[in-house]
């Protein structure tokens, strides 16, 4: 079990390390969790604690059991590693790399070190002409662009760094961030296996390379291969699971994870925002508000991860806090992908959606992986019924994250508006797949079998048994499995779902034709069971109500008690004034 | 006009396309001399012109030749220049190692152009005129060039590099003459040739190869979803030839598909190569998984981009007939999702998920009004209805289905198919659909084959009709398939404008021409004649060939069920030999199958599995071909007629494992094993069983509707009870067999029945002999002509016992009218090995000699019957376990013949 000062130890050492070798988001991501740590109040002047004030406020408000102890990470028996340095000369070329690199000119950088046999001017030279690779298929991607955006420009430098780092790999000369690069080199090359090996190489020498820990998430994609995953134990693996648990949808899971950290990482930005991701997965939107207006106040110019709290805004309708939140990444930093898919949002909730389809455009242009960005454009376009725009947008956000569920139900959803139900149950299908516990899907799904063309009456019922098991906020699916078995002429099921259906509008005090519906057809029901009783009292709920069902009630009790007072034969019509 | 007017931005200028540049500018290279330089003769030149004119059109395909498939045809056409064409356009590709190099060489181009004021020209000087196909290649080449970016040139460079690199690691003779420049691009390069990627490259040209067929085959396609496996297995039988590594490579084909053909074709043309190459593997899920990635990037892009060039030629059926709607109305194609979706289920074995689909389909079509797809979904309704044997279909086809049957539901579901049948092509006749009209006719053809026609309305006044199926109406739907090809022929101009067609042009060089059939050397291509290709009248495209061709298989089909064994044979011939080229290779399959099925009955089963041989080298293996099939009957019947019950038997049940595969139950195939099982039980003397096999077989054809199996079953029956001995339970049997064979004008089986029927009078008694007698007359004129080796001999025994039998009928008087049946029987028995028959004959033989009181000739028989017995009894008594103790001519006669026989002197 490491202590704060243990890990923080750890920490600087690496932050230095990593940023030596240029690895600068995931010494970015080092530097955030070591300010994260609760710093011991009794060492430093309020001056210094300042940074970490804002954020015990929600934790009073959302936590109810305060974890006392840090989490039992096990032993981590790698301590911070000392790197050689290269030798004086070398390290002269290595810092003039290094300065090239700072200045983004990476074919120059690697020239530099073109000779050096250090292992750390080798990774910087391969690592560079990595980059140098990026920017040229970046710009290709542009200069070739087909039809709509596809390109087919490849890194080039691909081939030549990989067989260099495998001649590395195979003679052992090689360092954990070396192994990084060849697992990202194998990863683009799309030989997955091997990346996952090396990867896993790697962190398992150096932990504190986040940068090797994401590229390994990116190639988790079940629970299956993360389970085969040989790692030892260290704090970052907790990162690792918990942001993994989140992208295989273990949201609770994920959530109890950071929890965990946040008893030695208090002041985390991170991970108070992974919680609200968390959070917002399993749609506890008020308090996932709470934690973003927090994090926003300790790091006002945050810009990641506030595509999340626009959606919240946008699913509670906030527009004057949209808005805001627009205004405010706009002014930080206009030309990233997150502040452009913000402002489409807005403009989405504004229902402007030609706007806001240009800049979730505009989004992708910057990253064309920007998965949720896909996902909201192809919403838009379904809003501006151009279905086939919509069904390309969904299709690309499920071609990179084929477990987007969102995207699979947009499909589905296009293909419905369309007319084609069943091609749209493919979709709809591989949806409830990915996420079979949200019962909008399955109501989709239902109501797709439901549809005149199919009339697939036994299937829609199985959907919504699902979609009633599981939570249906909206209370579609007793109500629909009521009347689809009335309609299949299955009285006991219906009165069933009838009365489940009446029992929860009771409990959520709601009010509607649909109870007036349930009631009506439970009285004739028992009626006709012959069990007057039951029907007398719902015979009475329905007297409460105006309209013509109340007539009906009056002269089905007027039947029941005639029949009851010994005229069982004769019809209550006969006596209706 | 297609092909030749496209947006600009469709024709992008490619490394090929400045090879086939450089390869005009040597052509009309300006001189002036009337041949230039390096031609020695004018038709060496003419030569040269030609073969740019089919490079030149087959530029619009969507995927290029690479340099040294360009070097491998140049060979074939330079002659004596070969060597310094290729040189010369090798040099030429590699002196180009800066943009300025390429600015140059298109400048030079333009030179090679005459102006348009060329009035002023010398007599002998070539000159391209721009307006010619030559010339407006040239110019858009040109054109295309001036529009690029610098990057663009940029890129082209770069590509021209690799263009040239993979032809040189892929052919060692020729030597790299690519300067090298500096930069990253020439190290990636030669990375690529370090990383040995010959055999991914080699599986990356099949793949483009098979695409390409797919292309141009996929009209064809569309409206007969049997031949979607068909295509795929093109495609394998088409790679496999190739490369040796093939099962190795398979793996790494789909890796490379995946990993590298992503830059062939960005508009998601790989997802449905994807989708083919996942079909042919079985592999359900991704197939299903590509299909929709396909269609749901499709749709889009045909919106942005009309002049989308797969689609022109994928779904743009036949290629010049297919019109684009002129405003592509904003829904996309999904119909043709469907329609594929439809066809894939079918093809994995879900008739009735099909049917859904295709029934979402048929709506779809209808909503966005597009007549064509709907035209094509109904024929693959029809194909599906026919092709699953209408065993699944009831309570499938029903409300969605009445807007078009509006005739209601009391129809039977042949009855539906025959009105969407007529729906379907009335369609098709409106749109002019050519194709499918053939391909429709062709349907008819099929379903009058088999069914009689009734009329549609249960009530009201009825049309007299003769409940038959009408052989005229069948050759005259037969003939209506014909008229495709002649119209292709004198629309031959037209055509050439379709880049399709060149390719397919271009294709035939590699190919010897006029393949021979069965014949053993099946690769030899010395005797390619590189010019035979010029010689071609015209060039109809692959899947019209596969059309008529199918037409004659059809035709084929059709005798042999009307029994003319000739006229069936020679379609088979007709198709072997002239479209043996352009069919799938299930069609070749089929042929071959027909054929060596012919054989067998004809000339005996040793010529038969010499044939099959050759064919088994021809068609690879694969689980449940058709080859497989045939082998598998061949052995049975050989084993049956041997003898050779056990094994008779093993062989029926694995034709019967085959029959009902994982896919989907195969009627036809499924029928046939249960009765060669009775055939073999009844062999076997267990009559009983033998018995309740056909009966539950007939059962199941009646229900089935299955009436031309139902009509073999009841003959069946009959042999059975006569062979049991109790002729009269037969007689009925064969005559209700009979009277099936009239209705459909089975004349064969007729001939065959009645020789039953003969039989069974027969085995009345003595009494009955000259009505038996008369009866077989009847029929002989038929069997003879064209009846196989066993039935021909049976039917000369049986006269044989007619004379024998008849009491007014002496031996010695006329005893060559005797013999000379028996002999030509035995003659003919020989080369089928059917021992029980020919001791029979051999039997009859010897009482005939003994009565004649000739004892050699008698012992001679004698001895050649003992044989055949012993040979047919080994295994049979094996079986029984009885023991063989007698040796007695008389008690074998006792065994196996009536005691009718009265040989009267």
């Amino acid at each position: 079990m490491s202590s704060k000062e243990s890990c923080r130890i750890e920490l600087r050492t690496a932050i230095r390390q990593l940023s030596d070798r240029c690895l600068y988001s995931a010494s970015k991501w080092a530097a955030e969790q070591l300010v994260g740590i609760e710093q011991d109040p009794a060492k430093f002047t309020p001056s210094n604690t300042r940074f970490q004030r804002g954020s015990s406020s929600i934790r009073r408000r959302f936590r109810t059991n305060e974890i006392t102890s840090t989490p039992p990470t096990g032993v981590a028996y790698v301590s911070t590693p000392v790197m050689e340095e290269d030798e004086a000369i070398h390290g002269d070329f290595y810092l003039l790399a290094k300065s090239y690199f700072d200045c983004r000119e990476y074919r120059r950088a690697t020239h530099v070190l073109r000779d050096q046999t250090g292992k750390k001017s080798v990774f910087l030279r391969c690592y560079a002409l990595y980059l140098a690779g990026e920017k040229r298929k970046e710009e290709e991607m542009i200069e070739l662009e087909g039809p709509l955006g596809k390109s087919d420009a490849v890194n080039r430098e691909l081939v030549s760094l990989e067989r260099e780092l495998a001649t590395l790999c195979k003679n052992n000369t090689i360092d954990p961030f070396g192994l990084y690069l060849y697992g990202l080199v194998l990863k683009e090359k799309g030989n997955e296996n091997l990346a996952r090996k090396v990867l896993v190489e790697s962190v398992n020498s150096y932990p504190w390379n986040w940068s090797a820990w994401s590229e390994l998430q990116s190639l988790c994609t079940t629970v299956d291969i993360l389970n085969r995953l040989n790692l030892s134990n260290h704090w970052m693996k907790e990162f690792f699971l918990a942001s993994i648990y989140q992208e295989l949808r273990m949201h609770n899971e994920s959530l109890s994870k950071y929890e965990n950290l946040q008893g030695m990482f208090t002041f985390s930005n991170y991970i108070q925002a992974q919680i609200a991701k968390a959070r917002y997965s399993l749609r506890e939107f008020e308090q996932v508000e709470v934690i973003f207006e927090d994090l926003l106040r300790n790091d006002p110019y945050r810009v990641e991860d506030m595509d999340t709290y626009s959606n919240v805004l946008y699913t509670k309708e906030c527009f004057s806090a949209l808005s805001y939140l627009a205004h405010r990444v706009i002014m930080t930093d206009k030309y990233r992908p997150e502040s452009c898919c913000i402002i489409g949002n807005y403009y989405s909730l504004k229902g402007q959606h030609e706007k806001s389809v240009v800049y979730f455009r505009r989004a992708l242009k910057l990253n064309k992986n920007y998965l949720s960005a896909w996902t909201l454009m192809g919403h838009e376009y379904v809003e501006m019924k151009n279905t086939p725009a919509a069904v390309d947008a969904y299709r690309r956000a499920v071609d990179i994250n084929p477990r987007d569920y969102r995207a699979w139900y947009g499909l589905g959803q296009a293909y419905e508006m369309m007319g084609m139900p069943h091609y749209a149950l493919h979709y709809f299908r591989k949806s409830v797949f990915f996420q079979p516990i949200d019962s909008r899907l399955w109501i989709a799904m239902a109501q797709c079998y439901e549809s005149e063309q199919l009339h697939m009456l036994e299937e829609a019922i199985k959907c919504y048994k699902r979609a009633a098991n599981c939570n249906d906020t909206e209370a579609i699916a007793l109500h629909r499995l009521a009347v689809l078995h009335r309609e299949l002429d299955q009285p006991e099921e219906a009165a069933f779902y009838y009365k489940k259906d009446l029992e929860r509008m009771e409990a959520e005090e709601r009010e509607g034709p649909n109870i007036v519906e349930a009631l009506m057809f439970l009285a004739t029901h028992y009626k006709t069971q012959k069990k007057f009783e039951e029907a007398e009292v719902y015979c009475t709920r329905l007297l409460d109500y105006t309209g013509p069902e109340r007539e009906t009630a009056k002269s089905l009790l007027r039947g029941m008690r005639i029949a009851q007072s010994g005229f069982p034969s004769m019809d209550v019509e006969h006596f209706h004034p | 006009m297609a092909g030749v007017v496209k947006a600009p931005g469709a024709f992008a200028i490619t490394p090929h396309k400045v090879s086939v540049c450089i390869l005009v500018n040597i052509y009309a290279s300006p001189s002036q001399i009337s041949v230039p330089f390096p031609f020695s003769s004018v038709s060496q030149h003419n030569r040269l012109g030609l073969y740019l004119l089919a490079l030149t059109k087959s530029c619009d395909d969507i995927l290029e030749p690479k340099l040294d498939q360009l070097i491998n045809q140049l060979r074939e056409i330079g002659g004596l220049l070969d060597h310094w064409l290729t040189d010369h356009v090798t040099s030429r590709l590699s002196s180009l190692s800066s943009p300025d190099d390429l600015f140059n060489f298109f400048n030079e181009l333009r030179e090679t152009l005459g102006g348009p004021d060329s009035g002023v020209m010398e007599d002998d000087q070539v000159i391209l005129d721009p307006n010619s196909n030559l010339g407006m290649f040239l110019r858009r080449c040109i054109l295309a060039f001036n529009l690029l970016t610098f990057e663009g040139i940029c890129h082209l460079l770069t590509n021209i590099g690799i263009y040239c690199k993979e032809a040189i690691s892929s052919c060692s003779s020729y030597e790299l003459r690519r300067v090298d420049n500096s930069g990253n691009d020439l190290e990636s390069l030669s990375e690529y040739e370090n990383m040995d990627l010959n055999l991914v490259f080699k599986k990356i040209n099949e793949e483009m190869e098979a695409r390409k067929r797919a292309t141009e085959q996929v009209s064809f396609h569309l409206h007969l979803p049997k031949e979607l496996s068909t295509l795929v297995e093109d495609i394998e039988v088409f790679a496999d030839p190739k490369s040796e590594h093939n099962d190795k490579g398979r793996e790494s084909s789909s890796y490379a598909s995946g990993e590298l053909l992503r830059d062939v074709d960005p508009n998601g043309g790989v997802h449905f190569l994807r989708y083919l190459n996942n079909l042919y593997h079985d592999d359900y899920f991704s197939a299903l998984e590509n299909l929709h990635r396909y269609f749901d990037y499709r749709s889009y892009l045909l919106e942005i981009n009309h002049s989308d060039k797969f689609w022109q030629n994928s779904a743009g059926t036949e290629g010049f007939d297919f019109v684009p709607p002129a405003g592509c109305n904003s829904f996309g194609r999904y119909e043709i999702a469907l329609l594929c979706l439809g066809m894939m289920h079918f093809h994995f074995g879900h008739p009735k998920k099909a049917l859904e689909v295709l029934t979402e389909a048929v709506r779809v079509s209808q909503q966005h009004s597009n007549d064509t797809c709907l035209a094509y979904t109904l024929a693959a309704i029809c194909n599906l209805l026919s092709e699953i044997g209408f065993s699944t279909t009831s309570g499938i086809l029903g409300s969605p289905f009445s807007p078009m049957i509006s005739v209601g539901t009391s129809l039977s579901v042949q009855q539906q198919l025959f009105v969407l049948l007529k729906g379907s092509l009335k369609r098709a006749e409106s749109l002019k659909l050519k194709q499918l009209v053939a391909a429709n006719h062709l349907a008819m053809a099929k379903f009058d084959l088999t069914h009689v026609q009734r009329p549609l309305l249960s009530f009201g006044p009825k049309t007299s009709m003769k409940l038959r199926t009408c052989p005229i109406i069948v050759c005259k739907e037969l003939r209506s398939g014909y008229h495709l090809i002649s119209e292709f022929c004198c629309e031959g101009s037209t055509m050439t404008a379709d880049g399709a067609f060149s390719t397919a042009w271009l294709k035939n060089l590699q190919k010897p021409m006029g393949s021979l059939v069965l014949s053993q050397d099946n690769g030899s291509r010395n005797n390619s004649n590189p010019f035979l290709f010029f010689t071609q009248p015209s060039s109809i495209p692959g899947s019209v060939m596969q059309l008529v061709g199918s037409s004659y298989l059809h035709r084929a089909t059709a005798w042999e069920i009307y029994g003319s064994a000739p006229l069936a044979r020679v379609n088979a011939l007709v198709y072997a030999t002239c479209f043996a080229d352009a069919s799938s290779s299930s069609d070749a399959a089929l042929v071959h199958v027909k054929l060596i099925q012919h054989l067998a009955v004809f000339k005996g089963y040793k010529e038969a599995f010499a044939a099959l041989k050759t064919a088994e080298e021809k068609f690879l293996c694969v689980s449940k071909s058709r080859i497989l099939i045939l082998k598998l009957q061949l052995l049975q019947e050989r084993a049956l007629h041997r003898g050779h019950l056990k094994l008779a038997q093993q062989v029926c049940d694995e034709l019967g494992v085959l029959a009902s595969s994982v896919t989907a139950v195969d009627m036809e195939l499924k029928t046939e094993a249960s009765l060669r099982h009775a055939r073999t039980l009844l062999a076997a003397k267990q009559f009983s069983q033998a018995a309740a096999v056909a009966h539950s077989l007939f059962c199941m054809c009646y229900k089935f509707n299955l009436q031309v199996e139902s009509a073999t079953v009841l003959l069946l029956l009959a042999e059975i009870h006569m062979k049991s001995g109790n002729a009269v339970v037969g007689l009925p049997y064969a005559l209700a067999s009979l009277s099936y064979c009239q209705t459909f004008n089975l004349d064969l089986l007729r001939a065959s029945a009645t020789l039953t029927l003969a039989e069974l009078w027969l085995s009345l008694g003595s009494y009955h002999a000259k009505t038996a007698l008369t009866l077989l007359h009847g029929a002989f004129p038929m069997i003879l002509g064209h009846g196989g080796l066993e039935l021909c001999a049976r039917a000369y025994i049986t006269e044989a016992k007619c004379y024998l039998s008849d009491p007014s009928f002496s031996v010695s008087k006329n005893p060559e009218l005797v013999l000379d049946p028996l002999r030509q029987a035995a003659d003919e028995l020989q080369p089928l090995e059917h021992h029980e028959l020919m001791a029979e004959a051999f039997y009859l033989m010897a009482i005939v000699f003994d009565k004649l009181g000739q004892p050699e000739q008698r012992e001679e028989a004698a001895s050649s019957f003992k044989n055949h017995l012993t040979l047919n009894r080994r295994h049979r008594l094996k079986r029984e376990k009885r023991k063989s103790t007698t040796s007695d001519l008389e008690k074998y006669g006792l065994y196996f013949f009536n005691p009718n026989l009265i040989i009267n002197c």
